[in-house]
């Protein structure tokens, strides 16, 4: 399996950076994270890991503060503890979105009840990570929300040579039709909208197959594997990347 | 003062309450015979002292009626008898009463007046009299004292004192035996309570084989107590399993990451450490992860969710999710559902069940090996069937297989937590379907199958339970929903 090396994964296992663009996302300005979390170790690692790529973190360790901050409204992401002395991270995310501020939230949560998962997101919040976390399904998650996908009227989607019509529910790569079941052209659909993004398998056993419970196999590599077969050809330049341990990316060949 | 405990009993006020009724009823009862008796005894003795006036008045000489009046009052055991002739200027000619009585009124009805004995030893007060004229002038007058209505009296005095006394008396005994006796039982609860929630959990209420309330109630705490029992020492077993599931990969991560900072010699040795660290914590909270979501299901107020769920659907998406993994293993994989069934339940949640049946399934067979899953009915009941030819589970072991944690000796060697049989084991019981393990149906093929064995839903089942309006009815929009593959829309 060929192992990618893109920004973000290369700002966190340097050790896997094979080509020199690591400009990161230090294009623009910085994207803006707001850190609501009690925890000091758990903040500190968590800033430590997004500063490292590029983020600027502000964290707030109560929910009164967090509030305050949240209503300032000037961060492009917020991640919210659930659990917070003062105000609960919940009753922040109804606050904040009753100002209608519309920034996205991760809520963190050491409660991974399905129940309360729905809870979270019933109140506003945006996704949904329980604790403990890897840093990656974490950042993988942040950047998802930063570049969620805006809802194109397109009935075309395009990276690179692949193409997917969504009327007619085909598939091409250049010339050449790709035959897909239909979760092979959800999952496909998903990841062509979301291309360059670490998606981890959390993430898409979520949003494609969209089940709750963690199954025990290699799911999501089985049918991963499945579409890369169909996608990548033996002659032609990969597109979908696995990166060890943490996901799969869709890229348009160099 | 306090009084004894008895007394603040609900049976002995109870006896008290039941006991003054009673009396008041009695007394009740006595006073309208009484009443009833006086009226009867007062017209009586009117007629008696009318047809003595007449009977004297009847002779025609003074000295007749005197010697009549005579006789009539000669016999006189109880003093009772009244009577006198009187002159026209109110002198006494005979009889046995000093004078006329003042307010007598001559030839009227019979009248209540006080009455004095000659003798002055006797005076009564109420005495019913009448007075007559004599025809040669003259007054009679005869009375009758109230011997026979104190006589009567006396007797429902005596009848009283003699009845209810010991009525009452039995019936306070028997209140009070009966107030000692439910407060023993209470006291004898009360201190096997105690026990009990000092941690004796052995400790079980008295019962008496009696089939009174209070032994069926002591029948049903008892069976209360057998699951709560049951329930900790699970749990109990449950600290055992997770301690021993838990340790053995966290000592491998500490061994691993003690060997490689001491050993290793280069960043990609402690890094291949470190990966190996990270896989083995990534099984721990595997482990937490799992048992956190049986006990969310165990313990899930999940029934408000529950909707129709055709199975058919269910099987053909874990089909789908599963038959790739089949594949790569070599494991032949097949699904049959013909017939579509719907049960009443929570389809996420069964989802997961048959999922976790179909992962163990084909984690546990052999290359080569071949995995069924099928869905039938079987009278009123729907079955999922999972078969597969692994190693499968001994017979002694099957009703252990739902225990958290089990895992047969011959599979211990395959990866997994052990817990999937627990989690569908709690999705099944949440139904009230249940969950068995067999061998393959009708031949000696090695492996074995799973059963969920479910109620079929019926119209009936829907009725009164919003949450199923509509959802039988939703096959053509179904049948679109899931032509991609999602999960239908039908459950909660």
């Amino acid at each position: 399996m060929p192992t990618l090396s893109v920004e973000h994964v290369a700002r966190y296992r340097s050790t896997l950076v094979d080509d020199a663009d690591v400009s990161a996302s230090a294009e623009n300005a910085p994207m803006r994270v707001l850190l609501i979390e009690d925890d000091r170790e758990t903040a500190n690692e968590v800033i430590a890991e997004l500063t490292d790529r590029g983020f600027e973190v502000d964290w707030a360790a109560t929910g009164i503060e967090g509030l305050d901050k949240a209503r300032g409204a000037n961060a492009d992401v917020m991640i919210v503890d659930r659990l917070l002395p003062g105000v609960d991270g919940l009753t922040i995310i109804e606050a904040v979105r009753q100002d209608r501020i519309r920034t996205p939230v991760l809520v963190l949560s050491a409660l991974g009840a399905v129940d309360d998962r729905v809870r979270g997101l019933r109140a506003g919040g945006d996704d949904y990570l329980t604790k403990p976390f890897a840093i990656v399904e974490l950042v993988a998650r942040i950047e998802a929300l930063l570049r969620r996908p805006t809802e194109s009227r397109d009935t075309i989607l395009q990276v690179g040579p692949l193409e997917l019509d969504l009327l007619s529910r085909t598939a091409k790569r250049g010339d050449r039709d790709i035959e897909l079941l239909p979760r092979e052209f959800r999952l496909l659909e998903y990841m062509m909208r979301r291309k360059d993004q670490l998606l981890t398998r959390a993430m898409l056993f979520e949003e494609v197959w969209n089940y709750k419970f963690v199954p025990q196999s290699n799911l999501v590599d089985v049918h991963m594997g499945r579409l890369r077969r169909k996608v990548d050809l033996g002659d032609e330049q990969p597109m979908i990347h696995n990166v060890r341990g943490e996901g799969f990316i869709l890229r348009a060949p160099a | 003062m306090r009084l004894p405990e008895f007394i603040r009993t609900t049976t002995f006020r109870w006896t008290l309450v039941v006991s003054g009724a009673f009396t008041a009823c009695v007394l009740l009862m006595f006073a309208f015979v009484l009443a009833q008796a006086w009226s009867y005894m007062t017209v009586d003795v009117d007629g008696l002292n009318a047809g003595i006036a007449e009977a004297i008045l009847d002779q025609d000489e003074m000295t007749r009626r005197i010697e009549r009046l005579d006789v009539y009052l000669r016999v006189d055991p109880h003093n009772a008898k009244f009577g006198g002739l009187f002159a026209a200027d109110g002198a006494r000619i005979a009889g046995n009463i000093e004078s006329l009585p003042p307010g007598l009124k001559l030839d009227a009805g019979p009248q209540l007046v006080s009455l004095v004995k000659i003798d002055g030893t006797t005076e009564r007060r109420s005495v019913r009299a009448i007075a007559r004229r004599v025809p040669q002038g003259g007054t009679l007058v005869v009375g009758r004292g109230d011997y026979e209505i104190t006589w009567m009296v006396r007797s429902v005095e005596r009848a009283l004192v003699l009845g209810l006394i010991p009525t009452l008396c039995i019936g306070l005994a028997t209140g009070v035996f009966l107030s000692l006796r439910a407060q023993r039982r209470v006291e004898q609860v009360n201190s096997k309570i105690h026990r009990i929630v000092a941690g004796e959990l052995r400790e079980r209420l008295p019962t008496r084989g009696a089939q009174d309330p209070f032994d069926k109630l002591a029948v049903l705490v008892n069976g209360m107590l057998d699951e709560i029992e049951a329930l900790i020492r699970s749990i109990a077993g449950v600290g055992d399993d997770i301690a021993h599931d838990l340790r053995t990969p966290l000592t491998r991560v500490r061994v691993g990451l003690e060997r490689a900072r001491q050993n290793a010699r280069t960043l990609d040795d402690l890094r291949g450490s470190v990966d190996q660290a990270i896989t083995g914590l990534d099984q721990s909270l595997a482990i937490i992860t799992a048992l956190l979501r049986i006990t969310e299901i165990e313990h899930g107020h999940r029934l408000g969710g529950f909707r129709h769920v055709h199975l058919a659907d269910v099987l053909r998406e874990v089909g789908e999710l599963y038959e790739p993994i089949a594949e790569d293993k070599r494991v032949a994989f097949a699904v049959q559902a013909k017939e579509d069934m719907v049960v009443h339940g929570d389809r996420d949640l069964l989802f997961e069940a048959v999922a976790n049946l179909v992962d163990n399934a084909v984690k546990f067979t052999p290359e080569g090996g071949r995995v069924e899953l099928s869905l039938h009915g079987r009278g009123e009941e729907a079955v999922i069937r999972v078969c597969d030819t692994g190693p499968g589970i001994p017979e002694n072991e099957r009703d252990l297989v739902g225990r958290r944690f089990y895992r047969a000796d011959k599979s211990r060697c395959a990866p997994g937590v052990g817990l999937g049989l627990s989690l569908v084991n709690a999705i099944v019981k949440l139904h009230g379907f249940r969950l068995g393990i067999s061998g393959w149906p009708g031949s000696g093929r090695p492996g074995c199958c799973a059963e969920i064995v479910g109620q079929r839903a019926t119209a009936s089942t829907c009725a009164g339970r919003s949450g199923c309006k509509g959802a039988i009815g939703l096959d053509s929009t179904r049948a679109s929903t899931s032509a991609d593959g999602a999960p239908a829309t039908v459950s909660g």
